[in-house]
């Protein structure tokens, strides 16, 4: 297991793709952060005062806008392979394939969480010397913000997991990536504003995460924090086994 | 029973493809020591073959064994068997020595083999570059590389002359042969096209359509080849009729020449002795090893039930391996 833990990392290393997505994700969750700073206070931004824990958190979370990221690195870390036939090579020097796919879930994951921390890091980066300006403190106990930022580590990475179960049921890069971020940026919102369905959203994998990094949203009911943890760690479990069992069920292109 | 033979055994594999019947009922045994080239025309199941011995496809029937076992029970595959498939593996923005690097890992053997297969297959001095800029022969030479990784006891080479400049070919020649020659490895090396591997391999095992259509020594080979007589004559259409007794195939070639076969040059020759016809030529021709092949792996020839010419010599096409 090791001997595939460092092979697959060093896939991951020898290419530009990890950090051209972790330039990405910092971008995106840089930019969502500095939105929620920039609009609080103004049009029908429903966050309250800078000093509400509520709004804090919300600002601090908006970091986990990275996992679209990693959960394209996660579906690109498994296509690849059947794109450029490495599957071939990779499966030959280690034909008990389960084992394949559980390492490359595991440096997905790690990866995950670098791609979390980085987001993390520029959360702050952003947000401490910002609100500072504007006097006000960040709460990082009382406000539960440590447990928010631990929150985006665990989102970040379990997309990054769901990504490569994502990717072995397709296994054309393309539609996969296309069909994920249709996915999270068409399927998951239209669920949210539709009445009706609207009640079954906070089962959906976005709603959960934010449930777990204590974002609000409008007027949405979300689970309890824990509760969307556990349910994240289900998508992820899920899709980690569908990967697995449809590796070792189908022939390897 | 594993063993370390380093031989390869095909027993009864099948495998379709919805309705297409990509290899049947396909057996045959690779021997380590020698070149064997796999042969057959392009759509013949050579690939789907390999991939079934590799594990990476599974066989709707049968078992394909190295050393006594399937390809996924082997307990250290890289250092058993290098395979090289026909499309090339790489990540275009992986350097040739990262590629290695990353298939080392894998295969659990130290990073200075992959300075050292770098140096086998003469690609030091490209090394660093991306794989995206290789030519094709480059590429091919470091899928071998990257199978030579784990110093393998079986070679398995799916159309490797692919791409290659001719001197790429007579290096792959010279180092294929040491391989199984010098070392006793098993070589495995599929082609379509047998004049590219002739002067590499010792032994063939030919399949067409899926099926086995011969199994045995290059020489073996040869002599599964028919035999025509050509004859010329300045009265082509006499010596016809003279033939026409003998029950034989009589084909009128170009000018005065005939050609004839399943028969001898001694029947030829007595026939128009006896109907009085004057002959200017009276020869035998062997077929090529290329023709012979072609022969072999023909549709028409393999399509079952459909019996080629009925001469008792030289022997016909089998498609059961030799005893």
């Amino acid at each position: 297991m090791i001997r595939l833990l460092r092979s697959e990392y060093r896939k991951v290393v020898t290419t530009k793709l990890w950090w051209g997505m972790l330039l990405g994700a910092v971008a995106f969750a840089a930019i969502a952060v500095i939105a929620q700073i920039a609009t609080n206070g103004i049009r029908n931004n429903p966050a309250g005062p800078l000093t509400n824990p509520e709004t804090q958190r919300s600002i601090l979370s908006s970091a986990a806008a990275g996992y679209v990221f990693a959960i394209v690195v996660g579906i690109i870390m498994i296509t690849t392979e059947f794109r450029h036939f490495t599957s071939r090579p990779t499966f030959l020097l280690e034909p008990r394939r389960g084992r394949v796919i559980v390492a490359k879930l595991l440096v997905a994951g790690g990866l995950g969480i670098v791609y979390g921390l980085a987001c993390v890091a520029a959360a702050v980066a952003i947000t401490v010397p910002w609100l500072a300006a504007k006097g006000v403190t960040l709460g990082w106990a009382s406000n539960g913000l440590i447990a928010s930022m631990l929150g985006i580590l665990f989102v970040v990475a379990i997309y990054a997991v769901v990504g490569i179960g994502v990717g072995v049921l397709f296994r054309n890069q393309i539609a996969a990536v296309i069909s994920a971020l249709v996915f999270l940026f068409v399927i998951e919102p239209l669920i949210a504003a539709i009445p009706g369905v609207k009640e079954a959203y906070p089962y959906f994998p976005a709603a959960a995460a934010m449930a777990l990094t204590g974002t609000m949203r409008d007027q949405q009911v979300l689970l309890a924090q824990w509760q969307g943890g556990l349910l994240l760690f289900g998508y992820g479990l899920l899709f980690a086994l569908l990967g697995w069992i449809l590796t070792l069920s189908r022939d390897i292109p | 029973m594993a063993d370390e033979s380093g031989r390869i055994v095909v027993s009864g594999v099948s495998k379709t493809f919805g309705e297409v019947h990509a290899v049947t009922d396909l057996s045959f045994t690779v021997e380590p020591g020698a070149v064997t080239g796999f042969l057959g025309p392009n759509g013949a199941g050579k690939t789907t073959t390999l991939r079934m011995v590799l594990g990476l496809a599974k066989p709707d029937a049968g078992t394909a064994v190295i050393n006594g076992r399937p390809y996924v029970k082997l307990s250290d595959p890289g250092r058993t068997v290098g395979a090289v498939l026909e499309s090339t593996s790489f990540h275009p923005g992986r350097s040739a020595r990262n590629h290695l690097r990353v298939y080392a890992a894998a295969a659990g053997v130290p990073d200075r083999r992959v300075g050292e297969v770098l140096e086998l297959v003469g690609l030091t001095p490209a090394a660093k570059y991306a794989v995206r800029g290789f030519s094709m022969g480059m590429r091919q030479r470091l899928s071998l590389a990257t199978a030579m990784l784990g110093d393998p006891r079986v070679l398995i080479l799916d159309e490797p002359a692919n791409g290659l400049d001719p001197e790429g070919i007579v290096w792959l020649r010279g180092l294929l042969r040491h391989f199984a020659r010098n070392e006793g490895r098993t070589v495995l090396v599929s082609s379509h096209v047998l004049s590219e591997v002739e002067q590499t391999v010792d032994s063939v095992v030919i399949i067409a359509r899926g099926r086995l259509v011969h199994e045995g020594t290059l020489d073996e080979l040869r002599g599964a080849g028919s035999v025509t007589v050509v004859v010329d004559s300045p009265t082509p259409d006499k010596l016809m009729q003279a033939l026409a007794p003998l029950g034989v195939k009589a084909t009128p070639a170009a000018g005065s020449t005939i050609h004839v076969s399943g028969t001898t040059t001694a029947a030829v020759g007595h026939a128009a002795w006896q109907a009085n016809v004057e002959l200017h030529g009276l020869r035998q021709e062997q077929s090529s090893l290329e023709s012979v092949f072609l022969e072999l792996t023909d549709d028409r020839t393999t399509a079952p039930g459909t019996a080629g010419s009925s001469q008792p010599e030289p022997p016909s096409p089998s498609a059961t391996p030799p005893a």
